[in-house]
C-alpha cells in the first residue's frame, strides 16, 4: 500500500470512528443544552446554550421532592446490587467448585430462566407480591431482581479461571468451606465483583417498568420514574425534564468512570 | 522395628466404576526423601493427594506418625504441601501468605512473626516479605511456597511437580536447593515428579508407579542398575534403555541367548533361571555400556550423531531395531556409516515375554 491509499484508509477510518462517536455522545450533549433552554426553545429543536438553567432546576425541585427520589433510587440500587452478588457469587462459585450428579441438570435450568421474557412473569411476580403484602414498598423492586440468571452465569463463567490449587492450598492451610469462600475467593475476584456491581447497579438504576407497576404513592418512586411522569404530563416541561434526566445519568455515570478499570479488568478475567 | 513416619496399606481410589489408586503398599521412614515417578496418569499425584487429605480414600489405610488419618482434616495431618502451580494467595503479601496457616491455627502473632522470619532466612526471601506474589519472579514464588510450608513445621512435605512450571536453569537450581534444604531440615518429604532426572538426584527412595500401582521401590541406583521390569527399566534412565529381540539358544551344551537382529550370541550362564531353547525374549542395552574394549560388539548402521561435546549419542539401527548409544567425549563419525559398538555382555539385562526381569 502506497501513502496515498494509506492516508486515505485512515481517513476514512477516522471519519467513520467520528461519526459514530457523534452518535452516541450527541443525545448527552443535547440533555445537557436542553437543560440551559427554555421548554419552548427546546420543542422548536434550538441546539445551543440558553439562559434558562436556574429556572429549570427550580422548576423541577419544587414539583419534585428530589432527595427523597434520589434516596428511594439509590437505596433500592444498593440493596439490590449487594444481594445479588452475594447471591449470585455464592451461586456462581456452587455450581463450578462443587460437584454433584445434578449440577448441570440444575444450572441450565436456570439458565433457562433467561429464555422467558419479563412481560410473562409481571402479571404472577405482581400476584405474588401481592400476597407477600409487598406491593408498594421497596421489597416488591429487590427481591425479583436478587436471583439474576445472567449474573450466576457471569460468576460461573469467571470462576472458571480461580486456580483450583488456590482452593487446595486453603483446605490444607486449615480453612473450612466457608472461610475459603469469603477470605480467599471473594478478594481473589475483587474484579470480578466490580464488574458485575457496575452490570447490576446499573440496571438497577434504570430499571422502569417493574418499579412502575409496583410502586403507587409519590414517596416512593425513583428517579426512573420522575423523569418519565415529568416528560408524560400534559402540559411537560421539557427544561425540567432535561435537568432530571442529567440527574438520574449521573450516579451511573459516577460509578463506571470511578470503576472503570476495575469494570475491564473484571470482563477479562480476574487472576492472572 | 522402627515405626514408619508415614504408611499406606492396601490404599485405593475409585472415581465411580474407574479405580485409578489399585491397592498401594508403602512405608515411609522418618528423614526420608521418597519421590513418585511414573508416566502421566499413572495415579502419582492422586496418591499424594490422598495423602494430603485433599481427595478421600476409598480404601486401604493411611497412617502418619502411626496414627490413621483416612478420615482426618488435612490441616490436622502434619502435612504441608507444595503445588505445581505454587498457589500463592495473590492478594497477600510474602509474610501473610507464609503466616497464613499458623494464623488460623491460633498461633500468636509474635510466634508467626519468628516463624516467617526463620524460613525466610533459610530461603533468603527476607527482602521479599512484604511484596506481593505479582512482584516476584517464578523461582521466587516457588520459593515462597516451600517457606509457607517450613513455617507449619509438618511431620512430612508433600510437593506436587513443585518445578514443572520453571526454566530448564532455574528447575536446576531449585533442585539443588531442595536437595540442600532437605538435608538442612532433615525432613520427610514425598515428591512427585514425571522428570526421571529429578527422581534420580533428589531421592531416597523411588517409587516407579503406572497404572495406579507400584512398578518397583528402591534406591535411585537399584532401579539403575537392578530394575524389577522392562518398564522401570525403560522409564528410569536418560536416554532411554535399549531394547532387542532375543532367543534364548543352546550351543554344544552352553545356554546362549541370539540377539535376533544380529545373530550376536550372549552368554545366559549367569542367570539362575533356566530358559527353555526358543523362549523369546527382550535384552536391554543401556547406552552408555557401550566402550571400547567390551567383549562382545554390534554392528550398527549410523543414521544421526548428536555432538554434545561432553558425549556423543548416535541413533544407528541393527536390523530393524533403532538404537540409541552414548560414547564419551567427541567422537567423529558421520550419518550412513557402519560402526562397531562393543560393550560388556555381562551388563545386558534380560526380560521375559511378561516383560519382568529374569535373573
Amino acid at each position: 500500500m502506497d501513502r496515498f491509499t494509506r492516508a486515505l484508509a485512515a481517513f476514512f477510518t477516522y471519519a467513520f470512528l467520528g461519526i459514530m462517536a457523534f452518535l452516541s455522545v450527541f443525545p448527552f450533549i443535547w440533555m445537557v443544552m436542553g437543560a440551559t433552554n427554555t421548554s419552548i426553545d427546546i420543542v422548536k429543536g434550538k441546539v445551543g446554550i440558553g439562559s434558562a438553567l436556574m429556572d429549570n432546576i427550580r422548576a423541577f425541585a419544587t414539583t419534585v421532592d428530589v432527595p427523597l427520589v434520589f434516596w428511594n433510587s439509590i437505596k433500592i440500587a444498593l440493596i439490590a446490587t449487594a444481594l445479588t452478588l452475594i447471591v449470585a457469587s455464592l451461586a456462581g462459585y456452587g455450581f463450578e467448585v462443587f460437584r454433584s450428579k445434578y449440577r448441570e441438570r440444575v444450572y441450565s435450568a436456570i439458565l433457562l430462566t433467561l429464555m422467558v421474557p419479563f412481560a410473562a412473569l409481571m402479571i404472577p411476580l405482581f400476584i405474588m407480591m401481592g400476597k407477600l403484602g409487598l406491593i408498594d414498598t421497596h421489597w416488591a423492586v429487590i427481591l425479583p431482581t436478587i436471583g439474576s440468571a445472567f449474573v450466576i452465569f457471569y460468576f460461573r463463567q469467571s470462576t472458571k479461571a480461580f486456580p483450583s490449587e488456590l482452593r487446595d492450598a486453603a483446605r490444607v492451610d486449615g480453612l473450612k468451606e466457608w472461610q475459603i469462600f469469603l477470605l480467599i475467593y471473594v478478594p481473589v475476584m475483587r474484579s470480578t465483583y466490580a464488574a458485575a456491581f457496575i452490570i447490576v447497579f446499573m440496571a438497577s438504576w434504570n430499571n422502569y417498568l417493574w418499579p412502575l407497576i409496583v410502586l403507587q404513592s409519590n414517596e416512593m418512586k425513583t428517579i426512573t420514574l420522575v423523569v418519565s411522569s415529568l416528560a408524560s404530563a400534559y402540559y411537560p416541561d421539557f427544561g425540567a425534564v432535561m435537568v432530571s434526566a442529567i440527574l438520574a445519568t449521573l450516579p451511573t455515570l459516577i460509578v463506571f468512570f470511578v470503576m472503570q478499570r476495575q469494570f475491564v479488568q473484571g470482563m477479562i478475567g480476574s487472576v492472572k | 522395628m522402627a515405626m514408619s513416619e508415614l504408611s499406606l496399606k492396601s490404599v485405593r481410589k475409585t472415581f465411580g466404576a474407574l479405580e485409578v489408586i489399585k491397592g498401594v503398599d508403602l512405608e515411609i521412614e522418618k528423614g526420608e526423601f521418597t519421590v513418585f515417578v511414573g508416566p502421566s496418569g499413572c495415579g502419582k499425584s492422586t496418591l499424594l493427594r490422598m495423602i494430603a487429605g485433599l481427595e478421600d480414600i476409598s480404601s486401604g489405610d493411611l497412617e502418619i506418625s502411626g496414627q490413621r488419618m483416612n478420615e482426618t482434616d488435612p490441616s490436622k495431618r502434619g502435612i504441608a504441601m507444595v503445588f505445581q502451580s505454587y498457589a500463592l494467595y495473590p492478594h497477600l503479601t510474602v509474610r501473610q501468605n507464609m503466616g497464613f496457616a499458623l494464623r488460623f491455627a491460633g498461633v500468636p502473632k509474635a510466634e508467626i512473626e519468628k516463624q516467617v522470619m526463620d524460613a525466610a532466612r533459610i530461603l533468603e526471601l527476607e527482602k521479599l516479605l512484604d511484596r506481593k506474589p505479582k512482584a516476584l519472579s517464578g523461582g521466587q514464588r516457588q520459593r515462597v511456597a516451600i517457606g509457607r510450608a517450613i513455617v507449619r513445621h509438618p511431620k512430612v512435605f508433600l510437593f506436587d511437580e513443585p518445578l514443572s512450571n520453571l526454566d530448564a536453569e532455574l528447575r536446576v537450581h531449585m533442585r539443588v536447593e531442595i536437595a540442600k534444604l532437605h538435608k538442612k531440615l532433615g525432613s520427610t518429604i514425598v515428591y512427585v515428579t514425571h522428570d526421571q532426572v529429578e527422581a534420580m538426584t533428589l531421592a531416597d527412595k523411588i517409587v516407579v508407579l503406572r497404572d495406579g500401582r507400584i512398578e518397583q521401590v528402591g534406591s535411585p541406583l537399584q532401579l539403575y542398575s537392578d530394575p524389577d521390569n522392562r518398564f522401570v527399566a525403560g522409564f528410569i534412565g536418560s536416554p532411554k534403555m535399549n531394547f532387542l529381540p532375543a532367543t534364548a539358544v543352546t550351543q554344544n551344551g552352553q545356554s546362549l541367548i541370539r540377539l535376533d537382529d544380529s545373530g550376536i550370541l550372549l552368554p545366559a550362564g549367569h542367570l539362575a533361571t533356566q530358559l527353555a531353547d526358543g523362549t523369546r525374549l527382550v535384552a536391554g542395552l543401556r547406552p552408555e555400556i557401550f566402550k571400547d574394549g567390551g567383549d562382545s560388539s554390534l554392528l550398527l548402521d549410523v543414521e544421526m550423531v548428536e555432538h554434545l561435546g561432553s558425549e556423543t549419542l548416535v541413533h544407528a539401527r541393527s536390523g530393524e531395531t533403532l538404537l540409541i548409544v552414548k560414547f564419551g567425549g567427541i567422537r567423529p563419525m558421520k550419518d550412513g556409516e557402519t560402526i562397531r559398538a562393543e560393550f560388556d555382555a555381562a551388563s545386558v539385562l534380560f526380560f521375559g515375554a511378561d516383560e519382568q526381569r529374569i535373573r
